[in-house]
């Protein structure tokens, strides 16, 4: 297939093309990756759509909440993508993605688009990736875009770099998570949606609402004016699925009538410009031949106590700064 | 004492004498249960053990739960059979009971499984393949045509769509003269081991219990002589566990169903003397007539510390036996007679009330005539031709016996307590405890055979060369599946459409409101003609149809094989492949129609992971449409479709169409499974790559799937 051949058919929304194209940026090779930046530029769109990050521990309830989301949608008549990002590399060996079980309905339905992606080895991290196809999946006339990511490591904080809003799903029983909730992580959500309000913890998930609500009242606000979200949920009953759908749109359209939606996704882009700049100018920093025995012999000099660390960071800095 | 000391003392001597220098412990061996099996037992280990086996007939039963057992009557010999049409089903029935087979043993096909009507679009490549079709009433008055209802007892392989199939019994035999008080039988009625390995559950786990104890309810005021459930570990041994685990999660299952219906208000002497149990028998032959000497152990013992039932009969364990499918290999099959023997005599010496012996042909197709002859042939012949049956227990005592009989009771009690501190075992069930520690024993298993640690005669040693293909019993499912729908539609035609629809309404209605007993209100809708899958569906509307959460597990396969210079060398390959490719080879696992073994697609799925390739897995019970998109979405190099419900020629030319039309010709479709040698050519030329069968090496076939992407990219 050929690089036009290709772009065409994203824009004609073929699910083969779509596919073939997040697996070119998905790549790990070096000439795919200059293709696909060829792609990107040629199926750029400026097709009104919602980014919306998904995230919560292991076992919340993420893509059963995507599923009766996602299915909701569908329903409105809404085209929707998800992508499902699962940051932990094993340790040996390839991944094993079972995400689309939890997703049956939603995944049969010739509306919706669903790619979970390993990220066992990739250049650039969950970030790039997952920017790039999401960008894809608009161009290929997607409405909705969901990314699901767990919440570990840094995943988080860049998937919600990269959305209009970013949405945690959390369990019943608020006492015991509020300790557990990640530095950071209350700073960057948008809506909090508490999961499993069903049988016997529907009460419990309540309480936790008020909870959250008190812990987030000391909170500044991330937007001037608009407020964190609250609300339970039962996404395997699918019950106030469609309130949360609600809300995500309040908050939506709250930013655009602030005029941030266009901003912030303008800023987004520019941190992420700065941010590529800067993870390649370290990669090809480390990177170079040269720069690593530098290193190498700075280093134990260190080691054996014949130069001070600031010194030698001088040393190094002087003697190479690479193209 | 000291006499038995000094006796051991010098056998040790003996035995370190013998191995030239090594400890004589040093030839006692790990049990894959957890405990260690001793190179010697004496009367020593028995009384440390305080072990006192009584009398047969007597608690705790460890000897049997009858005093007399096969000296007075052997074990009911019970195959389990069913195939395409009633009709075809029937005439089979009737030759068996004719050639010394004692009791029936209905074996349904997916669809009915599952709650389908024959004519649903679902289940095209399932209907009477992989059992008998029964879509109403009429079928299963065909199916005992000619055969006494009051007279024959009927086992009933039946979970998710128990109701209406009981109903459908119950009609029949109504319609045959016979009255629900004489029916004699038993009904699996077991839906908790579906959830973890069986897979033909319809609704959610709670409301499928309101199931299983309203037919409790129902049998136990309108079926004396009928079993009400059958507690199956069976399929948990088949799905992978070990005998402890088999052992515990079954009882572990029964304490929860005695607790739920005496929670629904019935009196546990009401109903417990009617429960029975199902174990499968596999190789262990020391360890597998232990675990039947344990379970009716144990279980007494249970049953009296949480339900102090006043009937002695509520403690007793009465069990049905089947040799484990499992074992047999489709390879060199008539090594498969011989170890069905060797695992009917465990089943036997264990005290078994019923017993099925497997086919030779299991690993390849359904039964033939002649397989199946063999098979029951198995078992008259141990009834018959030998003495085992003159003696009761005749093992008890054995030094061995007794001691394994003790230290499996105890290692599974460890089990069932773990499980009773998660709340029980619809609770663990939920968490998904049991079925990932019988995953993981599958996927250790595997490893053991892969890397020849586990000897299989005929697959990883004495390997014959030269196989000569057996003949095989293959199924027209569409001829099946046309006239199965002609005659939904002729029975919907003749109805009276207005009652059959107020009774749909009324089983739907009890459903919402958990009030009236839903067998009940199902066999009056099966009086008016409402067929399997309009019953199904009443309760479906009322709360939905259940879709499981599909855990996976990595690293456990590797884990036994690291060490392995050629798995390592595959490791590598793959690695390398990843690096030209720039991304890791990426394989669709799929299961397609009704088909619910799962163990091979769980197995090759952790396994080819820990390979190095990124492995989705499918939901169960894909449509051929639904694994073409995800495929397409996923953007696979492979699909790898795992079937063994025999819906291959059915299904595989299906998917190969539509991803022509998706334009997505160029992703390569490989097949694993119970797929006879005589289909090969047909799939190949549907497009199938390559076709691994039952005792595959993964790791070949591993590099045999990158070989097959690196030809697709030349
Ligand atoms: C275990 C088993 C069960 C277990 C399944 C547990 C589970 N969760 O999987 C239980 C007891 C529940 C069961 C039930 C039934 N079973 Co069953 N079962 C078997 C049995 C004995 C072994 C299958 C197995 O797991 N083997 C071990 C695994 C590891 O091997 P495997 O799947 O073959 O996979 C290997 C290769 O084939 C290959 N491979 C497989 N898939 C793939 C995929 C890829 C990509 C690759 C590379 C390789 C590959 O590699 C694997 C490793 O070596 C077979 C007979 C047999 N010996 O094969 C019958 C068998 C499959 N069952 C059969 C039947 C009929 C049933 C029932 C429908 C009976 C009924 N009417 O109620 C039920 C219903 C189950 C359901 N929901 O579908 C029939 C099917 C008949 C047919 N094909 O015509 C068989 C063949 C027995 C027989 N001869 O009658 N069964
Ligand atoms: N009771 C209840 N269970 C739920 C609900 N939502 C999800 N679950 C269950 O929680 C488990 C995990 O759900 P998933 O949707 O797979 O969770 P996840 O957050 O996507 O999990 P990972 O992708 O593994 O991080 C499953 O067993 C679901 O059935 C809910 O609303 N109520
Ligand atoms: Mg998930």
């Amino acid at each position: 297939m050929t690089i036009d051949e290709l772009a065409k058919g994203v824009q004609e929304g073929k699910r083969r093309h779509l596919a073939k194209a997040i697996t070119l940026v998905e790549s790990n090779r070096e000439a795919d990756q200059q293709t696909a930046q060829e792609l990107i530029s040629k199926v750029r769109s400026s097709k009104e759509t919602i980014r919306v990050g998904i995230s919560g521990v292991p076992g919340v309830g993420k893509s059963t909440f995507i599923e009766a989301l996602g299915n909701l949608l569908i329903e409105e008549g809404l085209k929707v993508a998800v992508l499902a990002v699962d940051p932990s590399s094993p340790a040996t060996g390839g991944s094993i993605l079972g995400d689309k079980t939890r997703m049956e309905t939603l995944s049969s339905k010739d509306e919706a688009f669903i790619r979970p992606s390993p990220t066992s080895g990739t250049l650039g991290g969950v970030a790039k990736r997952t920017r790039e196809s999401m960008m894809l999946c608009e161009a290929a006339g997607y409405d909705v875009i969901l990314v699901e990511t767990v919440g570990v490591g840094q995943s988080e904080f860049e998937v919600a770099s990269m959305v209009d809003c970013f949405l945690v799903l959390m369990l019943p029983g608020a006492g015991d998570s509020l300790q557990g909730i990640k530095r950071g992580i209350m700073e960057i959500i948008d809506i909090l949606v508490i999961n499993k309000a069903d049988g016997d913890q529907e009460k419990m998930a309540k309480n936790a609402v008020t909870e959250y609500q008190n812990a987030f009242h000391l909170l500044t606000p991330k937007y001037d004016g608009i407020g964190v979200e609250f609300l339970t949920v039962s996404s395997i009953k699918k019950k106030r699925i469609d309130e949360a759908w609600e809300k995500i749109q309040g908050f939506i359209s709250a930013l655009k009538e602030k005029g941030i939606f266009e901003a912030q996704r303008k800023e987004q882009e520019l941190n992420w410009f700065k941010r590529l700049v800067e993870d390649e100018v370290l990669r090809r920093l480390w990177g170079s031949e040269t720069n690593k025995e530098k290193a190498a012999e700075l280093v134990e000099q260190i080691k054996k106590g014949e130069i001070t660390p600031v010194k030698a960071a001088y040393d190094f800095l002087s003697s190479e700064i690479s193209r | 004492m000291s006499d038995n000391s000094s006796g051991k003392e010098n056998w040790k001597k003996g035995v370190e004498k013998l191995l030239k220098g090594d400890k004589a412990e040093s030839l006692n061996r790990q049990s894959p249960e957890g405990f260690e099996i001793q190179a010697l037992y004496d009367s020593e280990d028995v009384s440390n053990r305080n072990v006192d086996p009584g009398y047969p007939g007597e608690f705790p039963f460890t000897r049997g739960p009858y005093s007399s057992m096969y000296t007075q009557r052997p074990w009911t010999i019970r195959q389990y059979a069913g195939f395409s049409t009633a009709e075809e089903s029937n005439k089979f029935y009737r030759q068996a009971l004719e050639k010394g087979q004692k009791g029936l043993s209905v074996a349904f096909d997916l669809a009915t499984h599952r709650g389908y009507d024959s004519d649903h679009p679902r289940v095209v490549g399932d209907v009477g393949k992989a059992g008998v079709a029964i879509d109403s009433v009429e079928d299963m008055k065909i199916l005992f045509d000619g055969i006494p209802l009051d007279k024959m007892s009927v086992s009933m392989t039946m979970n998710g769509a128990v109701i209406p199939i009981m109903a459908a019994y119950i009609v029949a035999a109504e319609e045959q003269g016979v009255s629900t008080e004489q029916l004699s039988g038993t009904i699996q009625n077991d839906i908790l081991k579906e959830f973890m390995v069986r897979n033909t559950y319809i609704y959610p786990p709670q409301e499928s219990m309101r199931l299983v104890s309203d037919i409790i309810e129902y049998t136990s005021e309108k079926m004396p002589r009928f079993n009400s459930i059958s507690i199956s570990g069976y399929h948990m041994q088949e799905a992978g566990a070990d005998s402890a685990l088999e052992l515990a999660f079954t009882l572990a299952d029964g304490l929860e169903y005695v607790k739920t219906a005496v929670e629904s208000g019935l009196d546990v002497d009401a109903f417990a003397p009617r429960l029975s149990f199902f174990f499968a028998i596999g190789m262990n032959f020391l360890m597998e007539v232990s675990k039947l000497r344990a379970a009716r152990t144990l279980w007494a013992e249970l049953m009296k510390e949480h339900f102090e039932p006043k009937n002695q009969k509520s403690l007793m364990l009465r069990t049905h036996c089947q040799t484990s499918g499992w074992s047999l290999t489709a390879q060199d099959p008539l090594n498969n007679v011989v170890r069905t023997t060797i695992e009917a005599m465990a089943a036997v010496l264990g005290g078994t009330q019923s017993l099925h012996t497997n086919s030779y042909d299991e690993a390849i197709s359904l039964p033939t005539e002649t397989s199946s002859r063999i098979a029951r042939n198995t078992q008259t012949i141990i009834q018959e031709e030998t003495d085992i049956t003159h003696t009761v227990d005749p093992l008890g005592g054995s030094y061995a016996i007794e001691s394994m009989t003790h230290d499996l009771k105890e290692k599974a009690k460890t089990i069932i307590n773990e499980v009773m501190e998660m709340g029980g075992m619809a609770k663990a069930i939920e968490e998904g405890y049991p079925k990932q520690k019988i995953e993981e024993a599958a996927a250790i298993k595997q490893a053991g055979i892969d890397k020849g640690d586990i000897t299989i005669v005929g697959v990883n040693k004495y390997v014959n060369e030269k196989e000569d293909p057996v003949d095989i019993l293959d199924i027209d499912n569409t001829g099946v599946r046309d006239g199965q729908v002609d005659l939904i539609d002729e029975i919907k035609a003749k109805r009276d459409k207005v009652a059959t629809k107020e009774a749909l309404l009324a089983i739907t209605e009890a459903a919402r409101s958990g009030e009236g007993n839903i067998l009940d209100l199902a066999v009056e809708a099966t009086r008016k003609r409402a067929t399997v899958g309009e019953i199904s569906t009443a309760l479906e509307q009322a709360w939905g149809r259940h879709t499981a959460t599909n855990q996976t597990i990595k690293g456990v396969y590797e884990s036994v094989y690291k060490s392995d210079k050629g798995y390592q060398e595959i490791k590598s390959k793959i690695d390398a492949f990843s690096e030209e490719e720039g991304r890791r080879p990426r394989i669709l696992v799929v299961k397609m129609g009704q088909d619910g073994h799962d163990r091979g697609a769980k197995v090759v799925a952790t396994a080819f992971a820990d390979m190095g390739f990124d492995v989705d897995v499918g939901p169960l019970f894909s449509t051929p449409d639904e694994a073409a998109k995800q495929a397409i979405e996923n953007d696979v190099h492979v699909i790898g479709v795992s079937t063994l419900a025999a819906g291959h020629k059915t299904l595989i030319p299906d998917l190969v169409k539509i991803l022509k039309k998706e334009e997505a010709g160029d992703i390569i479709i490989v097949a694993g499974g119970v797929i006879p040698v005589q289909d090969y050519d047909f799939l190949y030329e549907a497009g199938v790559s390559a076709i691994f069968g039952p005792g595959t090496n993964i790791p070949k076939a591993a590099s045999k799937v990158i070989d097959e992407i690196r030809a697709q990219k030349a």
